[in-house]
């Protein structure tokens, strides 16, 4: 349990360079803004207390608030979903499947994970967006913009996966 | 009181994340309020310097249309020097005294952008001068191309620039042709087009038509280019056009700008607060 510290920590800065220096730095277009930042938090480990996620939640999101200069809507997104995320969990996961310690692609399956990814990430997005806003005029080019944003965000993010789990098939007795 | 204490420990988690919520709340729309200078004091003093080292790199890639920019920019300035007018006074009688007759009332500080977006519903700009370098918030930005944006923060040495495409910017802008004003502010969609509002429904407006700034706000001297008309739209119901303006400047491509720094704005802002007591 000691060492997930350190893997969540060089997860947490090598996604927030990439998320700062390569994904809002790219100029897609005004409909696709990729965020592969929320990865981290989908990352922590299964048995993470929700008081924990909720503050880790809130935090990296400010991190990321203070590079891009939006104040405190990060973080208010990462918080959502770091509460959100044991509901998530427990209503996308069939009874009585063994977990390892995080979340893995090679142990819980590319289906689970595109389901897992892609809610976190419309709910995060969706509640990101209405708040940059900060109307619900215009709410066609909102909607839009989401579901781009969502398909570009996860493919990003398997991509990352892939290239980065560890493929042990170590059960969590 | 011991049903208040097990409602709180029941919910602590649900009253965790909401309190945490109306913070995250009030830190984002306080800042809005106040033009979002509160916090780009902050935020540009922590992020500024590493951005700037980001640019140091990334500029390499983009020398070249650096350099052709400049070069064009030479070239329009060379055209306004007074060689390269002809003089073509022929009352040699009357003698013009120059000495006083021109007072400076803009002067333009250079900047580099270290940072920019064109994505959000509000986009910001950061540029590596500051409050040491003469920069103070409400100044005009703009670059060879056109209208870039107004200061909002300053720290020492970074500067956070509210960018055209902000929901809050707005611009008096003009028509070149006939002298027209109306307010010009971005749709929010597009990063290449704007929307002209307030010019009355009689003025004749062409496709194509060049957009200047005003210069009736103290941001900006007058006619600096903003853009051209893209598409004109006259609704029955209201008394004014709905003009669309493609924007000239590139927003994907900024690196050097020029601050205006307005040596009059003391006194106009005398003369406002003169005329609000009047009142």
């Amino acid at each position: 349990m000691i060492n997930q510290i350190p893997i969540n920590l060089l997860r947490f800065i090598f996604l927030l360079l990439a998320q700062l220096l390569i994904f809002s730095n790219v100029n897609f277009s005004s409909f696709i803004n990729p965020y592969v930042f929320p990865l981290f938090i989908l990352l922590l480990p299964f048995e993470t207390p929700r008081w924990l996620l909720m503050l880790l939640g809130f935090s990296a999101g400010f991190a990321l608030d203070v590079f891009l200069g939006s104040m405190a809507m990060h973080a208010a997104a990462g918080l959502l979903i770091g509460y959100s995320r044991p509901f998530l969990i427990s209503i996308i996961t069939p009874k009585g499947t063994e977990f390892e310690i995080s979340p893995n692609v090679y142990a819980q399956g590319l289906t689970w994970f595109v389901v897992y990814l892609g809610v976190a990430t419309t709910v995060y997005l969706t509640f990101y967006f209405l708040m940059e806003a900060a109307t619900f005029l215009n709410l066609f080019f909102l909607v839009l913009k989401v579901i781009l944003s969502v398909i570009m965000s996860v493919a990003f993010m398997l991509i990352f996966l892939y290239l980065f789990s560890s493929k042990k098939q170590r059960r969590f007795v | 009181m011991y049903n208040l204490f097990r409602f709180f420990l029941r919910y602590h988690l649900f009253i965790l994340f909401i309190s945490l919520e109306v913070f995250c709340f009030y830190l984002t729309y306080r800042s809005q309020k106040y033009n979002q200078a509160a916090y780009s004091n902050f935020a540009s003093g922590v992020s500024g310097r590493m951005y700037e080292s980001y640019t140091g790199i990334t500029d390499y890639l983009y020398l070249r249309k650096m350099s052709d920019s400049l070069v064009n920019e030479n070239a329009a300035l060379r055209q306004k020097l007074i060689e390269s007018k002809f003089d073509n006074l022929v009352d040699s009688a009357r003698t013009i005294d120059t000495t006083g007759r021109y007072v400076q009332h803009f002067t333009y500080i250079t900047a580099r952008v270290i940072r920019n977006s064109v994505n959000q519903a509000s986009n910001l700009i950061y540029l590596n001068r500051g409050k040491l370098q003469g920069l103070t918030r409400q100044m005009g930005v703009f670059n060879s191309n056109g209208i870039v944006g107004q200061v909002i923060g300053v720290t020492d040495n970074y500067a956070a620039v509210m960018s055209v495409l902000s929901k809050d910017f707005k611009v008096s802008a003009k028509l070149k042709k006939s002298e027209y004003f109306g307010n010009m502010h971005w749709d929010g969609i597009n990063s290449t087009t704007a929307t002209l509002e307030e010019i009355p429904k009689h003025v004749p407006v062409k496709i194509g038509d060049t957009i200047v700034t005003s210069g009736f706000s103290e941001l900006f001297p007058r006619n600096i280019m903003i853009g051209t008309v893209k598409k004109v739209m006259m609704k029955p119901d209201k008394n004014f056009l709905d003009i669309t303006v493609n924007l000239s400047t590139d927003f994907g491509n900024l690196s050097y700008v020029y601050v205006v720094k307005n040596m009059r704005r003391n006194e106009l802002q005398l003369l406002d607060s003169l005329v609000k007591r009047n009142d």
